[in-house]
């Protein structure tokens, strides 16, 4: 889809990353005007028609023009509430936010915990992924299973995690309610189709020929995982195990409902507190001390995280492309 | 001695009719079977089946012992595969050395090369003879002696298909199987490269036990032993090269063999030349001879003359029947030429 252009943008007589730069430049110093006179909106016009026009100069393709530009009405309404909402920070809240022992233990556990919950999807979802990419009678049922929390209510599969494994549930013995094990479980609910799916592309993309190349050769099953597929599937491993973990971290509704208030023991500390997960203490920070306040707890939640996704995508890549055990 | 394998095994792809494949192959030691047939017609699937790729029913046996319950890496086998499957994450000699890892034998010093294998891999000592804790051969030797050796630090990716290949040939040589399988491993490499690839497998297949199946019927004849004919999951013949590209059993596979097939009552002069009572005469093009003696029955109009390499191959319409002959000074298209062919070159089928 794209090498058209990309090709003209190359055969034009400037470099690409100058032009991109410079794109960027313009629209960092348009938005900073914007918002200096307080007029917001003129720039989610200039978005518009900058994405326009800068579509037509370099393609000359009406249909190039066309695509850019409705693309860029939806980056008005993905794009530009974050602008605004980084932007309208006060810093002396955020920094204020920032120095809370509080919101430590509120970002620890918003990390830590969907960190657990994407392992525990990982360990037991990617054998999963296995067997469904090779295929097996009832699969479809299956499937349905794994595909089933992405379109349960997540309050609701809170309520269903309760129902499981609370009181009366299938494990009496454990304890969900309010706990760090509640917690997770609630979080691998939601966040595990998404290690299984990846992991299961992953897989299939790898031709069969290879697995029977190792058996053949001597390799018993174990032994071509360990050293054929599991390798070749590493990255998509890797992704799964990055959505489920985002995924997990975005969790509001259904921890809200198992552990609205987790107890947990906290390293830095040495003990153990009592904290809440980040969005759901977003929130009641929001319904106490209203936008501004909440406002700064969801800016260092979504700076944390961005940094986190950052680190683990230059990882990933490095482990893709550089040498593997 | 060597490989014996009749096996049924039935693939079910959806929004297709079942495929079953019911062959029975059997090879001598030290021999090459080929199995020829048509696309479609089962046989990369009957190899994968005795590679134990595939669930299956039937017997598989290696001298004598049978071997059909056993997994893939447990009977012995070395494999090359039309498309290669070398390993895109490891390189070209981590591909080659893969499977000794697997195996309780040593493997042999690059220096000081195993004496008896010296010339190896051109003599494989068969299976009946091999000394457990035989040294497994040494990768570079063996990449060496496929002639890729500098390609050893390499990564699969960057190597042309020939190259592909002969890695791809040296990783199944380098667990000294006791009987090598090849599924069309010429198939995906242009001509010049498939060439010199064919010879250099000659001299390998000479040593070894080994099925090899392809669709090009000059492979077969130059690499068989013996050769299988398949068409629809079954065995349509079986014999010497002589046999299937002399003696067809059906005008299948005469016409896969690319001999000529005429039905017998269009062409009476050769149906009296031979008693039998036959529907259909086979008889190969290069055993045609086209005279412009006016005495020589049958007689037929050129109808298409084409180049090939050093000769050329002239379509003679017979009426209702066409036969191919190859001359070195060709007719011209539309005349008229006598059509002879020894009687003994006749094979009714």
């Amino acid at each position: 889809m794209s090498t058209g252009s990309e090709t003209r943008l190359a055969g034009s007589r400037f470099g690409r990353a100058p032009l991109v730069a410079g794109f960027v430049a313009v629209q960092v110093a348009v938005f900073a005007a914007a918002y200096l006179f307080d007029r917001p909106t003129l720039y989610a016009y200039f978005v518009v028609g900058s994405t326009a026009v800068t579509a037509y100069a370099f393609t000359r393709d009406s249909f190039a023009v066309v695509t850019a530009t409705a693309g860029s009405v939806l980056f008005v309404a993905l794009g530009l509430p974050v602008f605004l909402f980084v932007a309208r920070q006060q810093p002396g809240l955020v920094a204020e936010k920032a120095l809370d022992p509080d919101v430590h233990r509120v970002l620890y556990l918003g990390v830590y915990g969907p960190l657990l919950a994407a392992l525990f999807s990982l360990a037991f979802g990617v054998p999963l992924a296995h067997l469904l990419a090779e295929g097996f009678p009832g699969q479809p049922l299956v499937e349905s299973l794994v595909d089933l929390p992405l379109v349960v209510p997540h309050s609701v599969a809170g309520i269903i995690i309760l129902f499981g494994f609370g009181q009366d549930g299938a494990f009496p013995g454990l304890s969900v309610l309010g706990t760090m094990t509640g917690m997770v479980l609630a979080m691998t609910f939601v966040s595990a189709p998404y290690a299984v799916n990846a992991t299961r592309e992953a897989f299939e993309a790898i031709d069969d020929r290879l697995e029977y190349a190792a058996q053949i050769h001597g390799a018993n099953r174990f032994q071509t995982f360990r050293r054929v597929t599991g390798p070749l599937a590493a990255r998509g491993m890797m992704t799964g195990g990055l959505l489920a973990w985002a995924r997990a971290v975005s969790e509001f509704g259904a921890v809200a409902v198992v552990a609205y208030s987790v107890k947990f023991f906290y390293l830095p500390a040495g003990e153990r507190v009592t904290a809440q997960h980040a969005p759901v203490y977003v929130y009641n920070t929001y319904l106490q001390g209203g936008l501004g306040e909440s406002g700064a707890v969801a800016f260092l939640l979504l700076a944390v995280s961005a940094v986190i996704f950052l680190i683990l995508r230059y990882l990933t890549d490095d482990a893709a492309t550089g040498g593997m055990p | 001695m060597g490989l014996y394998a009749d096996v049924t095994a039935t693939f079910a792809a959806e929004g297709a009719e079942p495929f079953t494949v019911d062959a029975a192959v059997d090879v001598e030691s030290g021999e090459t079977v080929v199995v020829l047939g048509p696309s479609g017609s089962g046989k990369t699937l009957l190899l994968e089946t005795i590679a134990g790729f595939h669930a299956h029913d039937g017997r598989v046996e290696l001298d004598g012992t049978p071997i059909h319950g056993r997994a893939p890496q447990d009977r012995g086998f070395g494999f090359v595969f039309q498309d290669y499957a070398l390993f895109p994450h490891r390189t070209v000699r981590e591909n080659v050395a893969f499977g000794q890892r697997y195996s309780d034998r040593p493997v042999a010093d690059a220096d000081r090369p195993d004496p008896w294998r010296e010339d190896w891999p051109t003599t494989l000592e068969p299976a009946a003879v091999r000394v457990e804790n035989v040294p497994l051969p040494n990768p570079d030797t063996l990449l060496d002696s496929m002639g890729v050796g500098d390609l050893s630090a390499r990564s699969p990716p960057t190597l042309s298909g020939g190259e592909k290949q002969r890695v791809a040939l040296a990783r199944s040589l380098a667990v000294d199987p006791e009987v090598l399988l090849l599924d069309e491993p010429l198939a995906a490499l242009d001509v010049p490269t498939r060439q010199s690839l064919r010879d250099d497998l000659a001299d390998v297949l000479a040593g070894v036990t080994a099925v090899y199946v392809t669709h090009d019927r000059t492979t077969a004849r130059a690499l068989g032993d013996r050769i299988v004919v398949m068409d629809g999951g079954a065995v349509v013949q079986t014999g010497t090269p002589e046999d299937v590209f002399e003696r067809p059993a059906s005008p299948l596979v005469a016409a896969f063999t690319g001999a000529n097939v005429v039905p017998a009552e269009d062409v009476p002069a050769f149906r009296d030349a031979v008693d039998a009572d036959a529907e259909h005469l086979a008889f190969r093009p290069e055993h045609v001879d086209l005279g412009d003696d006016a005495a020589t029955e049958p007689r037929g109009t050129v109808e298409r003359v084409v180049r090939e390499d050093a000769t050329f191959r002239v379509t003679v319409s017979l009426g209702d029947a066409t036969v191919e002959a190859f001359a070195d000074a060709p007719p011209a298209v539309g005349d008229e030429v006598g059509v002879s062919v020894p009687a003994d070159r006749l094979h009714p089928c």
